[in-house]
């Protein structure tokens, strides 16, 4: 087995290890990052505070070392003073008025931000720093709405305990170049964490994703002859039989073609190799 | 003056040096590829990218044989089939119209110092001694800020001649740069470089207040100095130097005060003169070989150049040493080395000279850098009209590493770029074999200090457990 190892930035930046596709290299990555096809960059938020764990979109914190054990099941509301959440209004029906989007499982219309946007100021003014955390006082497996200001009359009455928690830097620091590093810092993942939630979404979108967009780099149109019209005549590429030559329009439903559970189980099995815009044995 | 010996210690090192081996090991076989050995492992430099590999000792052998010439497959195959091959990262197009984001001010064309090897010939480049009027440095300024858009960065360097002998024109130009930057949004730093024998109490102050990188000329201990940076009427300027720059080291928070030695054959003991200014605390110490003076006199010549080299080494070692056991050591040659070669930087032309940056003579002719003031050869315009892009852009397209020769040959062609455009121009490359064995050198230092000390590249943990704690930063 050959080794080679790139060492500089430049020689990682440009290395495609042996079996690699060209979309594990930056500059020809696909780079949907959310959740993403080559990692799920959310994860990072997990360690962002030392000592908990939170949820990669939501303000629940789902574990914690020993001294901060308490704060598991409690929700971060809100940091250096800026509440985690906004309320969701809107119109419940189609034509209706502007309300408060609440539910059962979402009783004040509260939805968590996204953690990049949300913690962004957070990062640059705080990195390495403790900064001021406020929690449910007790556990809340529901969203909870707070405000950012407390003494608004109109924020509601949560109780809510303070802890100081120390930010951890994002990016990697280099002495050697006196400057941090586009790299991000090692102790803010474990390894294999930021493509543990990828599970498998491309058969998803290589079924949806149509006219070559990048998730489903294939023909729509397949098996294509001219008819006695001068028209054309061929096979929707999911067609699970290829006579009669129709396009049949995928509504999700038709069991003329191939569904999302035959690609999860059996794409293999089921789907053809294309060569020259035709079916090949 | 006539003194021919060198202040090297006694056991200067014998015949088969270190610096023999460098040379040898360094030579250019291929463009395409750089194979190195170091106590850590076997190492490839790819220049397309300047990128560094780890390689076990079977392909390394393999790359090794063909670069010999004894293996029917060449180079370029066997990069490709290691999945190595790239497209070419430097092309052939030269820099277009790049905007100024640089500028060096000869506010004074003249100097109270007499060094022989002087570029600007004892300040006056060749002609009267000359002082910048106000006008001239606002003018300059102003062209600074002309194209910048607000987070841009621009920075203001002064030198001479003797700078200091216009402190007038540094002052003024100083205050609009900080009104335009406050105006533009554009932050602007400052550097001066100076024979530290004119500074005076308040410039210390002003320095400071405005974080000047303020880089002192000293040549060595007194005795080399003293032969090398005498004042014209031949008295020796070590002791006004240290008098003046030792409070401006004391004083250092913003400001960062560095020496500068340039490297002749009477003063080649780096490594002491490197310890010396360390312990003064120098933020930071740097050697540049003296290769073009206008009188030919203290150019080294190729012995020299190999004794450099097997000092620099030294000095190196001396800072992997304090890398190793996590503490900090200010050897700017080698702080730049790896940070250089850990980014991968890779360009066609060796500074911003002609490009992004300019130098302006006190006549307010813009010229390609601060040593080409009054050299119709790098002339650029004027700061009135603003740059000649017709004469930038034929400098850029002849200076381009790719035009230059033996360059195309080399595989270090994208680190050192050609070599100093004002060197090559007036004596061409004597320096190759010395920049190729330093280099050399130096990527064996990366490859054992990232294996050993990761951490001071920002990627991971030290693997050795140091003596010593490693000490808070100054900087």
């Amino acid at each position: 087995m050959k080794k080679i190892d790139p060492k500089n930035l430049s020689a990682q930046l440009h290395y495609r290890a042996a079996g690699n596709p060209p979309s594990t290299l930056p500059d020809s990555a696909i780079s949907n990052c959310f959740p993403g096809l080559e990692f799920d960059f959310r994860n990072i938020w997990h360690h962002i505070f030392d000592g908990i764990e939170l949820h990669e979109a939501d303000n629940y914190v789902v574990r914690a070392q020993a001294e901060h054990e308490k704060l598991v099941g409690r929700r971060l509301v809100r940091v250096a003073g800026q509440a985690t959440m906004k309320q969701a209004i809107g119109p419940q029906a189609p034509g209706g008025r502007p309300v408060l989007l609440t539910s059962g499982s979402n009783p004040g219309g509260a939805w968590t931000m996204e953690w990049s946007n949300l913690l962004a100021t957070v990062l640059h003014e705080h990195a390495g720093q403790k900064v001021r955390c406020e929690f449910t006082k007790d556990k809340a497996p529901l969203p909870v709405w707070v405000s950012d200001d407390p003494s608004n009359p109109e924020d509601p009455k949560v109780e809510t305990e303070t802890v100081e928690l120390t930010v951890r830097p994002l990016f990697a620091q280099s002495e050697a170049l006196q400057n941090r590093l586009a790299v991000i810092e090692e102790h803010m993942a474990e390894a294999g964490e930021l493509t543990e939630s990828l599970c498998s979404p491309w058969q998803n979108d290589y079924r949806e994703c149509a006219c070559y967009y990048w998730a489903a780099s294939r023909p729509d149109y397949v098996n294509v002859e001219p008819n006695e019209q001068g028209l054309s005549q061929g096979n929707m590429w999911l067609a699970v039989h290829r006579e009669p030559k129709e396009y049949i329009p995928d509504n999700g439903r038709d069991t003329r073609l191939v569904t999302y559970e035959d690609l999860f189980r059996d794409w293999q099995g089921k789907l053809k190799f294309i060569v020259g815009g035709k079916d090949s044995d | 003056m006539a003194k021919t010996a060198t202040d090297l210690p006694a056991e200067a090192p014998a015949s088969r040096s270190r610096a023999a081996d460098l040379f040898e090991l360094s030579k250019p076989a291929s463009p395409d590829l750089h194979l190195i050995r170091s106590e850590v492992g076997f190492h490839l430099l790819l220049p397309n990218g300047n990128r560094l590999f780890d390689l076990d000792v079977q392909t390394f052998e393999t790359l090794e044989a063909a670069l010999a010439g004894s293996d029917a497959v060449p180079v370029q195959r066997l990069l490709n089939n290691l999945g190595l091959d790239m497209a070419p990262l430097v092309n052939d197009e030269p820099l277009k119209d790049p905007p100024v984001r640089a500028l060096s001010l000869a506010v004074a064309q003249k100097c109270n110092l007499g060094c022989a090897y002087c570029y600007a010939q004892q300040g006056e480049f060749g002609g009267l001694a000359k002082s910048m009027p106000l006008s001239t440095a606002l003018e300059s300024v102003d062209l600074l800020f002309r194209d910048a858009t607000p987070g841009e960065r621009v920075n203001l360097s002064f030198l001479g001649g003797e700078p200091l002998m216009n402190r007038r024109a540094i002052h003024a130009a100083t205050t609009r740069a900080m009104e335009l930057s406050e105006q533009k949004g554009v932050p602007v730093t400052f550097s001066i470089t100076t024979n530290g024998t004119l500074i005076k109490p308040g410039d210390g102050e002003f320095f400071e207040e405005h974080g000047f990188a303020v880089t002192v000329s000293i040549d060595g201990p007194q005795p080399v100095h003293d032969l090398l940076r005498s004042t014209k009427g031949g008295r020796g300027s070590f002791d006004t130097v240290i008098a003046n720059v030792t409070p401006l080291l004391a004083a250092q928070r913003r400001m960062q005060v560095s020496a500068r030695v340039t490297v002749t054959p009477h003063n080649l003991g780096l490594k002491r003169t490197l310890d010396e200014f360390v312990g003064m605390r120098f933020h930071s110490v740097g050697f540049s070989p003296m290769l073009s003076s206008p009188s030919g006199r203290y150019e080294l010549g190729a012995s020299e150049l190999k004794l450099m080299l097997e000092q620099m080494v030294a000095c190196g070692e001396e800072f992997e040493r304090h890398i190793e056991s996590g503490q900090r050591y200010p050897f700017a040659n080698m702080v730049n080395a790896m940070r250089e070669i850990h980014t991968g930087t890779h360009r066609p032309y060796p500074c911003g000279a002609g490009a992004g940056y300019l130098g302006v003579s006190a006549e307010g002719e813009l010229a390609a850098c601060h040593r080409f003031v009054g050299d119709e050869k790098g002339a650029m315009g004027d700061v009135a009209t603003g740059v000649d892009r017709q004469r930038q852009a034929t400098w850029l397209a002849e200076r381009h590493v790719h035009r230059q020769e033996p360059c195309n040959e080399c595989w270090a062609r994208y680190m050192c770029s050609g070599g100093c455009h004002h060197e090559v121009i007036r004596r061409g490359r004597p320096a190759c074999e010395y920049i190729r064995g330093w280099l050399h050198y130096c990527l064996q230092a990366y490859c054992r200090l990232l294996a050993s000390r990761p951490d001071y590249f920002g990627m991971g943990k030290a693997v050795t457990t140091g003596t010593a704690e490693p000490q808070p930063r100054r900087d």
